[in-house]
């Protein structure tokens, strides 16, 4: 036989697992997509475009009167502002409060470790509303906290811990501390302990080691985690609504305020396109940020 | 000059005693194995050495300094993993260059020792690639390379070759012990495979459930093994049981067994009467046909006749296992040329100096 000479070709089926089969799978997914995500959207977008009207939920005409109105609106600028400034400082502090438990619990062999990963999941086990009640008994003027601190003598008069930002970024910290751990232990436990011990035997202490090695190897989980809080928290809506207070009022609780209080769908629906816009820009840069860090990571 | 001292160390997890009274020496220079099955403590001694553990009693000494207590970034050690443990954040060059960083080594300095490095485990050019770009045993050399570019005092081997396939581990047991005595480096070698053991080191440190079993030089080990567990653990080896009637100088004795008085070596101070067991390895016995014409045979030659039950092809050589009167079996080479059949009597001749007495 020539070494030209071609093996008789098998014409691969088209039909099965072949070509069709993988486009199939997908229906599901595009169906909830589709039906969950891009027909609300296009619903809220159309919306935010159409005249405001006093007798049905919104007008005939199309306008942009409703996003020139609130990008003109400082009070808007000002809650707006607020409410990626909560969002920034609790993805901070969910992050410096649960990365050294996602690292102990990647590390821990110790049997106590279970207990811990319940403690962790904990905030996810009570619903949203009696958790905020919770919180609304620990940080109100005679609550918990201030009874203590007063008893204790440590403080006079109660101080003013909720029906402001404080609160409402004490209790957003606490209910999507999961969400970082999560991803980090994931990410932390996919490391080898290997890494930190060939950095320790080429002389590192575990400071340097944990800054060289083990801190920029989980720079994946920071990014997922940090991502999932950010978002989580600028559209958090229960528990700004119930611990905010005037003082507290974040984008959602102010778009809840327009569609139900005041019955400005468009103008509420033009208000919540804009938080989403803003969101995804915000998300998007950071992304493009951190993949520079992490340009090196496999 | 002792270069490390292992003293008496033990190790418990609970109730598991995982080292009991290891004490080795090490030589400055030396290549020791530690050597057994999974589970016998070679890794916790290493990981004690490495400071990674710490045992429970004893001491570890590096030449006068004892590091018992100190942290393993104290110790000044190198280390290679069998994972490789390169950091795949970093390149070839910033690998290597994480140690000398943190000893404050000038810039220049060590661009030198790390190109001087490099060019001993032949990586010349690959500075600048990232781990995954390189093959498993390119990830070996340049772990390696970093444990050897610090200039430690120690370097400490994981079963660095357990990952890599057959034909690269042959390659690389020589490349590192090429390399180790060009150095001229301590070294300990954690292995499970023993021919790794026998080619590589100077000593081997024989281990089983936490004991040292035996210490020696590969020869001692294989010719002259301290107990059954080791010379099963060591090659192939054939057994048979007997009494001492004889004590011939020191360590030469005459044993009774089923098959006839055989003449052996043995460890000095077995008394008449001792019951033991003739070690022989199966390439140093003669198989012939029986009555067939052998060399002179000399007064220290014993002889053992017997019937072949089995033969293997192995192509260098052809394995039969013999059944002897008493009914023990007997592997012994023959050369793949000349096989004998099943069924045969044969006499198999071996030299006293190559039969070894464990104490059983």
């Amino acid at each position: 036989m020539s070494a030209t000479e071609a093996a008789p070709r098998v014409e691969t089926p088209t039909i099965g697992v072949g070509r069709i089969g993988p486009i199939w799978m997908l229906a599901p997914a595009l169906v909830l997509l589709i039906g969950f995500f891009a027909l609300p959207y296009l619903t809220i977008i159309t919306m935010s475009l159409r005249e405001a009207s006093t007798r049905a939920v919104y007008g005939e005409g199309f306008t942009l009167a409703h996003y020139t109105t609130a990008l003109g609106d400082f009070y808007i600028w000002g809650i707006l502002g607020r409410t990626l400034l909560m969002g920034a400082i609790v993805t901070v502090l969910t992050l410096l409060l649960g990365y050294p438990v996602a690292y102990h619990l990647a590390n821990s062999r110790s049997r106590w470790t279970s207990l811990l990963y319940i403690f962790v999941l904990s905030p996810l086990l009570v619903g949203l509303v009696v958790r905020t009640f919770a919180w609304m008994i620990i940080l109100s003027n005679n609550g918990v906290a201030n009874k203590t601190l007063m008893t204790l003598g440590l403080i006079n008069f109660p101080l003013q811990l909720m029906n402001n930002p404080l609160g409402v970024t004490i209790a957003l910290t606490h209910v999507f501390l999961p969400f970082i751990i999560l991803p980090l232990l994931g990410n932390l436990q996919a490391i080898s302990p290997d890494l930190a011990m060939a950095s320790r035997s080429l002389g590192a202490s575990r400071m340097r080691t944990f800054l060289k090695v083990t801190l920029p190897l989980s720079l994946p989980g920071i990014q997922a985690g940090t991502i999932l809080v950010f978002v989580l928290s600028i559209s958090a809506y229960v528990t700004p609504a119930m611990l905010g207070g005037t003082g507290g009022r974040t984008m959602s609780v102010l778009v809840v305020q327009y569609l139900v209080d005041n019955f400005r769908w468009p103008a509420g629906a033009a208000l919540a396109i804009i938080m989403a816009a803003v969101a995804v820009i915000i998300v998007g840069l950071y992304l493009k940020l951190t993949a520079r860090a992490m340009r090196r990571l496999p | 000059m002792t270069a490390l001292t292992i003293d008496r160390i033990n190790k418990r997890y609970g109730n598991l005693h995982i080292l009991k009274d290891i004490s080795v020496p090490i030589a400055q220079g030396e290549f020791v194995s530690l050597l057994g099955p999974s589970g016998c403590g070679k890794t916790t001694t290493l990981r004690c050495i490495a400071g990674f553990e710490r045992p429970d009693s004893g001491r570890i000494l590096f030449g006068e300094r004892d590091v018992t207590h100190a942290l393993p970034e104290q110790r000044d050690i190198g280390m290679v993993f069998q994972s490789y443990a390169l950091f795949p954040h970093m390149t070839v060059a910033e690998n290597l260059s994480f140690g000398l960083e943190v000893r404050k080594v000038a810039p220049a300095e060590r661009k030198r020792r790390i190109a001087e490095v490099l060019s001993m485990v032949r990586l010349q050019g690959y500075e600048a690639r990232f781990p995954r770009e390189l093959s498993g045993g390119q990830q070996q050399r340049v772990a390696l390379a970093r444990a050897l570019v610090i200039e430690p005092s120690v370097l400490l081997l994981d079963e660095p070759l357990a990952n890599l396939d057959a034909t690269l581990r042959d390659e690389m047991r020589f490349f590192i012990r090429d390399l180790q005595q060009r150095v001229g480096i301590t070294s300990i070698y954690v292995t499970h495979d023993q021919s790794e053991a026998m080619v590589m080191s100077d000593k081997i440190v024989v281990m089983n459930a936490g004991v040292i079993s035996q210490f020696g030089t590969p020869r001692d080990i294989y010719e002259r093994p301290a107990s059954q567990t080791v010379a099963g653990f060591i090659g192939r080896s054939n057994t048979i049981a007997g009494k001492v009637t004889e004590a011939l100088g020191a360590d030469s004795y005459k044993i009774e067994t089923p098959c006839g008085t055989i003449g052996t070596l043995g460890p000095r101070g077995l008394v008449r009467g001792a019951d033991v067991r003739i070690m022989i390895r199966p390439e140093s016995i003669q198989t012939r046909r029986h009555g067939e014409a052998a060399n002179a045979s000399t007064s220290d030659e014993n002889v053992l006749g017997g019937s072949v039950v089995s033969s293997t092809y192995q192509g260098n050589a052809t394995q039969l296992k013999v059944r002897l009167p008493s009914g023990d079996e007997m592997v012994v080479d023959v050369s793949g040329r000349n096989p004998l059949a099943v069924g045969e009597e044969v006499a198999m001749r071996f030299a006293a100096r190559d039969a070894w007495l464990l104490a059983s």
